[in-house]
Order: structure tokens, then sequence, then C-alpha cells
């Protein structure tokens, strides 16, 4: 029962992607197209409720590739807890994202719109396919379905450069970790013989996978979720996405795909189990990126980059909880973090379609003309922020315990400080955008219409909603020592003092406040290179190369074809003297043709 | 025996010799009537294999016919032109040479085939001819009399003059 | 000395188809080209008869008729021709006769 629920959840987008991209005149209907879409996805989210309650988990497989004894890759859907909380985040995400993108995007034309919701469905398709996936293979065709999905809606408005770049950037950046993992999944099959995680984990638990070079198989696959889950130093993929609508970000690059990294770590934990190191690995790198890209929120403009550079932010926490042994705090974070940031995204989304501008200095005084936009955006803020009692603070509380747990003080100390970092940044924007002095903006800001709010209204409401849940029935498990609440609400408070000092009532100078870190400021402005660096390596090895196939394809095959092609000319015009028009010379053709014939009568017959 | 032995001979020389005069002579209207000598020594080897009745039709349509239009053609040509015939020969080493292959490539095939050389019964076989004209060749023979008279519409259409 | 036996009359026959082959080679005249032509054609007659004679076989005999008609025919129009072209050209000469020239 419960698979055949599961195959439904994955069959309704698919159906109506088919529908939708198939059918020409519903594609070019624009806003019917958007209906269909999300009348699919509201039944999937539905009966993705039904999963997710359903106790017991199922697991169901057919073969795919067939092999001597038994198909050597399978496929099907694998539903418990992991899967089944994931279905219900993806299809409601998307629910209300496809819902608000109906108001959000009123102004394209109509085909552009059926072709966003073809990509929509297409991608919840594929999410709901990773996320079922019961066998590396199909995770991977998943993973990049997904990967594709992001690509095609990050380049949505394909006549921008700056999105078309972004977009190619995007792709080509996760690809560079996808390499790693079908090279992981490709060495753990020769290692085991089986992509199947239930196989892979009963090996495990009986200790049958040869550890010899399981921890570069893991690392590699590691890797993968390092360029999805835009950990470092494959994070600066996350920020150039967000060209594509704001829609997008929220679901694909804030509340879903980019988590697929974090999921794929928790879903395959048994393996990871079995080498520490690569663990350990990831406890820095998520802590480190965490850290990272906090310092870049704090000092770019864009707001959707802010929030670009929280969710990498936010991220590195899920990893690093992932690595630490905490992997149910990690999904935990997953959860909330999927619906928050959504959230703020979408909340985003209405303050830059009322404005009609990224840049939050350009804003200011936006509580007063859109009370009800920034009511949401401040719980989103909240949360994220980590304030007692929103859905933030559990998972966060939740995610440091794990790593205090893990034995892991350096990681924890920069977590923390990226919980200090994370309050001053959203509360920089807060207090900027919507406090600020009101801003002469052109154009007359308004509220957000129905389609918009509704979904806005419906996130709050749950991350309110599971925040009370925690508050009243205390979540069994971990728990940090007793100082660590009051220390990461003391660290939320102190960002928020000092972003309230700094922006609001100016006690503290912006300014002296980055010369204070002059270095970090000057550093976090400059995206610590990275970008510079990709693009100078890009430059110099790829374009570079390109440059050589490009000469040895002008020079040499080229120069080949046309030294032939003389060649034919030249030989013609010396054969063409052959033909002099005397009959007499054809006439000795004729002969030495026959003596020809008569010398091989006699000689070679 | 010795008698067509000696006749045999007397003839190759004869035509060899008249056939090698036509190639060679510089004159054109001699070449003709070198030519007429070497189709008159063709219908004696004619007769020398027995073929009478080849032999007079040898001599009565090439010997008397169509040197006869040889003459006519070059008399036409000449007045036409108001040149003398005489002609020299173009690459003369070149065509002996390809000549010569040729010759020694037929002759040693023919040496090797080692014919038989059998003397079957000689006689006036010249109603067997007419039979088998008119027998088995009867469709042969119709076709060559459309070739005649398509080569004769032929060679009037190309000769006749504009106007 | 042996009465002289198909091997004989085909050498005479090869040897006369030569000189024709020869003369069409290295004549410039078209008329004289002509005449080469018949001398090959007069060799070939020469062994289909021989052919009939030592094989006893009538057709060697009745394909000669018929080569020599043809031969008449072939005459017939080349003449026609050679004197066509002579009425274009003024000229009987094939080295000019180089249309075919590539």
């Amino acid at each position: 029962m419960p698979t055949a629920l599961a195959l439904t959840v994955l069959g309704l987008p698919f159906a109506s992607f088919a529908a939708i991209a198939l059918v020409r005149p519903l594609r070019r209907a624009g806003r019917v197209a958007g209906w269909v879409s999300i009348g699919a996805i509201a039944c999937a989210f539905l009966a993705a409720l039904v999963v997710w309650r359903s106790p017991q988990g199922a697991e169901a497989l057919w073969g795919w590739i067939p092999a001597d004894e038994e198909p050597m890759v399978t496929v099907g859907v694998l539903v418990d807890e992991l899967s089944g909380a994931m279905l219900v985040l993806v299809t409601l995400v998307s629910l209300l994202v496809q819902v608000y993108s109906l108001a959000y995007l009123e102004d394209e034309a109509p085909p552009s719109l059926g072709r966003y919701y073809a990509y929509q469905s297409l991608f919840a398709f594929s999410m709901l396919g990773l996320v079922l996936a019961p066998t590396f293979v199909q995770m991977f065709v998943f993973w990049e379905l997904v990967g594709l999905c992001s690509y095609l809606l990050i380049g949505y408005w394909y006549d921008r450069p700056s999105a078309a770049r972004a977009a190619v950037k995007a792709f080509w950046i996760t690809k560079l970790g996808d390499v790693g993992f079908i090279l992981g999944i490709v060495l753990l099959w020769a290692a085991t013989g089986t992509f199947e995680f239930s196989a892979l984990f009963e090996m495990a638990r009986t200790g049958q996978i040869p550890l010899a070079g399981l921890s570069l198989t893991m690392f590699l696959i590691y890797l993968g979720a390092v360029g999805k889950s835009a950990q470092f130093p494959l994070h600066v993929w996350l920020p150039d996405a967000m060209e594509g609508p704001t829609p997008v970000s929220a679901l694909i690059h804030a509340a879903t795909m980019v988590t697929a990294g974090v999921f794929m770590v928790t879903r395959t934990m048994p393996l990871f189990e079995l080498v520490p190191g690569v663990l350990t690995l990831i406890v820095w790198v998520g802590a480190f990126t965490a850290l990272l890209a906090a310092t870049m929120a704090c000092v770019e403009a864009d707001i959707k980059r802010v929030l670009a550079y929280s969710t990498a932010s936010q991220l590195g926490y899920m990893m690093a909880a992932a690595g630490a042994g905490a992997s149910a705090a990690a999904f935990f974070h997953l959860g909330t973090h999927g619906v928050f940031k959504a959230l703020l995204f979408l909340a985003a989304g209405a303050v830059i379609h009322a404005v009609g501008t990224n840049d939050i200095f350009r804003m200011g005084g936006l509580f007063r003309i859109l009370p009800r936009t920034a009511t949401v955006f401040l719980i989103g803020t909240l949360a994220l922020a980590g304030v007692w009692p929103f859905a933030g603070f559990f998972s966060k509380e939740a995610v440091l315990a794990g790593v205090l747990h893990g034995h892991l003080p350096g990681a924890f100390v920069m977590l923390a400080l990226t919980a200090f970092l994370t309050a001053f940044y959203m509360f920089r924007v807060v207090f900027i955008a919507f406090f600020g002095r009101p801003h002469d903006v052109h154009v007359h800001p308004h509220e957000a219409p129905p389609l918009m709010a509704v979904p806005l209204w419906i996130l709050a409401g749950l991350t309110i909603g599971i925040g009370l849940r925690f508050v009243v029935h205390p979540a069994e498990g971990e728990h940090g020592p007793g100082w660590l609440v009051p220390l990461s609400l003391g660290l939320a408070g102190a960002g928020f003092v000092l972003a309230w000092a700094t922006y609001q009532v100016r006690i503290v100078s912006a300014a002296a406040l980055a010369a204070m870190f002059g270095p970090i400021d000057y550093l976090a402005r400059r995206r610590y290179g990275l970008d510079a660096l990709y693009a100078g390596l890009y430059r110099a090895f790829i374009l570079s190369f390109s440059r050589l196939v490009g000469w040895v394809d002008r020079y040499i095959v080229d120069g080949v074809l046309n030294v032939l092609s003389a060649w034919t000319l030249r030989g013609g015009d010396v054969l063409r003297r052959m033909q002099s028009g005397q009959p007499q010379d054809y006439v000795y053709g004729v002969a030495f043709g026959v003596l020809l014939l008569f010398v091989w009568a006699q000689f070679w017959r | 025996m010795i008698f067509a032995t000696v006749m045999f001979w007397a003839v190759a020389l004869a035509l060899v010799a008249s056939s090698l005069a036509v190639v060679l002579t510089p004159n054109l209207f001699h070449a003709v009537l070198y030519l007429a000598a070497a189709l008159v020594a063709t219908a004696v080897v004619f007769l020398l294999l027995d073929a009478a009745f080849l032999f007079a039709v040898q001599l009565l349509l090439y010997a008397g016919g169509i040197v006869t239009v040889m003459v006519f053609a070059i008399m036409l040509t000449e007045r036409l032109t108001g040149q003398r015939l005489t002609q020299t020969n173009r690459h003369v080493v070149n065509g002996a040479v390809m000549s010569f292959a040729v010759f020694v490539g037929v002759a040693g095939f023919i040496m090797r085939s080692n014919a038989t050389a059998a003397a079957p019964a000689s006689a006036d076989r010249t109603l067997d001819i007419a039979r088998a004209i008119v027998g088995p060749f009867a469709v042969t023979f119709e076709l060559l009399g459309v070739l005649l008279v398509a080569a004769l519409l032929g060679a009037v259409y190309f000769a006749r003059t504009e106007d | 000395m042996a009465a002289p036996g198909l091997s004989a009359y085909l050498i005479l026959a090869a040897l006369v188809f030569t000189i024709g082959l020869f003369g069409v080679l290295t004549r410039r005249n078209a008329i004289g080209i002509l005449l080469g032509i018949e001398l090959m054609l007069n060799a070939v007659n020469i062994n289909l008869v021989a052919f009939a004679r030592f094989e006893a076989d009538l057709a060697g005999l009745v394909f000669t008729l018929f080569v020599i008609a043809i031969t008449v025919a072939e005459v017939g129009v080349g003449l026609a021709i050679v004197i066509a072209i002579f009425r274009v050209r003024r000229t009987v000469d094939a080295d000019h006769l180089n249309l075919l020239r590539g």
C-alpha cells in the first residue's frame, strides 16, 4: 500500500509534466498549465501525507538492467520515515511555490509560463524520485535530473546573459561534484557488487564491506553532496543561481534540491559510519562552509544573495551535524530550514515584486508600507536566527548539541560563531529594508496578491507551529548540556543587538565595524577570491584547452582536408591534360588495355 | 601440299607488304591503291581457306566497292581543300612500339594456345552459307539490313550540303 | 614442310591487325585512319574464315559476311562524317579535331 501510494506521488507530477510538455495547446495556455501542475502536486501532497503517516516502511524493487542471474541494476521505491518526511516537505513546498508563482509570474507570456510549469512538474518528479530511490543508480539518475531542472529554471529568463551564464555555472560546478559521485558509486559497486541501499546496509552491519579503499569511495560519493549542497569549495554556484525567478530559488535552491546532498549523506549514513575520517572531514567542511558563507552574507546588498549565502551556511550546519553522527538532527534542521527558508525567499520575492529591486539599500521603511509581508519575513528571520519558540531554534539547538556530542569543539565554536553571524546578517536585512529611513521608491509598493500571500501565511504558520509543537512535546533524543540553550539564545540576541545598534539606531558605525574586521570584510566582499579563482582556472585551463582544440581543428583537421582537396584539384588538373581530345590518343589507351588483358590472360590467370 | 604452302607464304608476304605500304606511304591516294592490293591478297587467303564465296564477296565489295568510295572521298576532299594529299605520320615510334607490343601479346597468346591443326573436308559450302543466313541467322541478317538502311540515311544526312 | 595450320593464319591475321593499328595510331589524315581500320577488320575476317575452316564451323563464314556488310556501312558513314567535317573545318587533320580535350 505505501509503495503504491509512493508511486502515485511520483507519477502525478510526471503525468503533469508529460501533459504540459507534450500537449502544445496546454503548454501555450500558460495559466491552465499552471493549474494542471498545481492540481497534480496537490494530489501528490495529499498522498505523501498518507505515506508519511503510515507507520510501516516498505520497499519495492523491479529489475532494470538485466544480468546473468539477477538484475544488475534495480529501480523501485523505498518508503521509510526519512523518505516519507522528505516527500511531504518536497510536495508541500512545491505546491506552495507553484501557487505563489502563478501570481509572481503573472506578467510572463503564456507559452513561457507553460514552459515554467513543465519544468516545475519535472523538478517535482525528479526530486521525489531522488527521495524514493532505493538504489544508488536510481538516486544518481534523479540527482542529475534535478540538476537539469535547476539548470533549466535558473536559465528560465534565458535571454538575460547573466541568467544563462549562471545556469551554465551552476550546471558545471555541480557536475564537478557529480563526477566524484558516480565514480564513488561504481567503486562501491566494484567492492560490493550491489547498488541497493538495503543490501549495502546489511553488508555494512555484518561487516562484509571491505574497508580497504572505502574511505576514498565514500569521499568521492561525498563530493556529489559537496557540489549539490553548495559546500566549500563548490558553493560558488548557489549565489549566482539567484538569477532564476525567486520562487525557483525558494523551491530548488533553498528548500529541496540543495538539501539532496544532506539527504544523501543521511540516507547512506550506515556506509559513512564505516569511515570516521570522511565523517570528520564532512564536519569540518560543513562548519567552515557555514562560517564562510555567513561572513559573505554580512556584506551582501542583494537580498536574494544574502538568503543564498544563508542557505549555504545552513547547509553547512546540516552537513556538520550529519558528519558528527547526529543525522537525525541534520534531517530535522533540513526540514525546518526547508520551511522557513522557503518562507524567507517567498517573502523576499513579494518584496522584490513590490518594489522592483533586489538591493536592500534601495528599500527601507517597508514595514509601514507592506506590514503583512514584513511580518512573515520577520517570522522567517526569527526562525533562521534561532529564536525561541520558532522552529529554527529547536533544530539549530539539536545540531549544536549533536556536534558537541561528537566531541568536535572546534567545529562547535565555528557553528556558534555562525549562529551569531546569522542573527546579525538577517537582522541587518530586516533593519535596512523594513525599518530604515524610507527610500524614495518610484514604483508604489503594493501588498502581495492573495495567491502569493496565502502560501506565505501557510509557511509562516508552519514555522511557528512546528516550534510550538516542540515547546509542547520536547523532542526526545539528543540534548546538549544546560548551558547550550542560553548560549545559542545569547548569540542570537547579540547578533540582533549588534545589527540593531549598527543599522537602526546607528550607535555603531557600519564603516567602523567593517574597518575593525578589515581583512575579513575585504575578503568577504570579494567572496574570498573563489569566484575569481574559478574564473582564472576556467580561463587558464578550459579556455586555453578550448583554444588548443580550436587551433587543432582549424589548422590540423581543416588543414588536412584543405591539403587533400587541393591535391584532388591539382590531380584533376594533371589528369585533365590526359584528355587531349585526340581520338588517336584514346586508341593508345584502348590498345594498352588490350595489351594488359593479354598479359593478364597469359601470366596471371 | 607444297603448292598450298608456297601459295600461303607468297600471299602472306604480299598481304603484309601491301598492308605496310598502306600505313607508311605518304600519298593517301597510293595508300588506297595499296589497300586494294591488300584486300585482294586477303581474298586470295580466303580462297586458300576454301571459302570461294567469300573470295568473291571480298573482291566485289571491298576491292570493287569500298575502294571506289574511298577514292571518291579523297578526290572530293582534295578538290574542296585544294591541298596535296601527301601527308606525314605522327609519333611513328610510339605507334610502332605499341603495335609491336600488341602483336607480341596476341602472337604469344596464339602460340601458347596449341591450336589443333585439323584438316577437315573442303567443299563449296556456298549453299550451306545461304541456308544458314536464312535459317539460324535470319534475324541477324534482317537486322543487318536495318543497319545498312540506317547507315545509308546517316551517310546522306552527314554528306548533304547545308541548303 | 607441313601445310600452314590454324596458327599460321592467326599470326598472319595478328600481323595485319597490328599493322592496321599502327596506321590508326599514326595517320594524321582522317581517311588514313579509316584505311587502318579497314586493315584491322580484314584481319578479323581472316581469323573468322580460318576458324571456320579449321574448326569446321559455318558460323565463321556467315559472320565474315556480316562483318563485310557492317564495314561497308561503317565506311559509308565514316566518309560522310569526314566530308561533313571538311565542309565545316576545312581540314582533314585529326590533330585539329580536339574538341574533346579536357
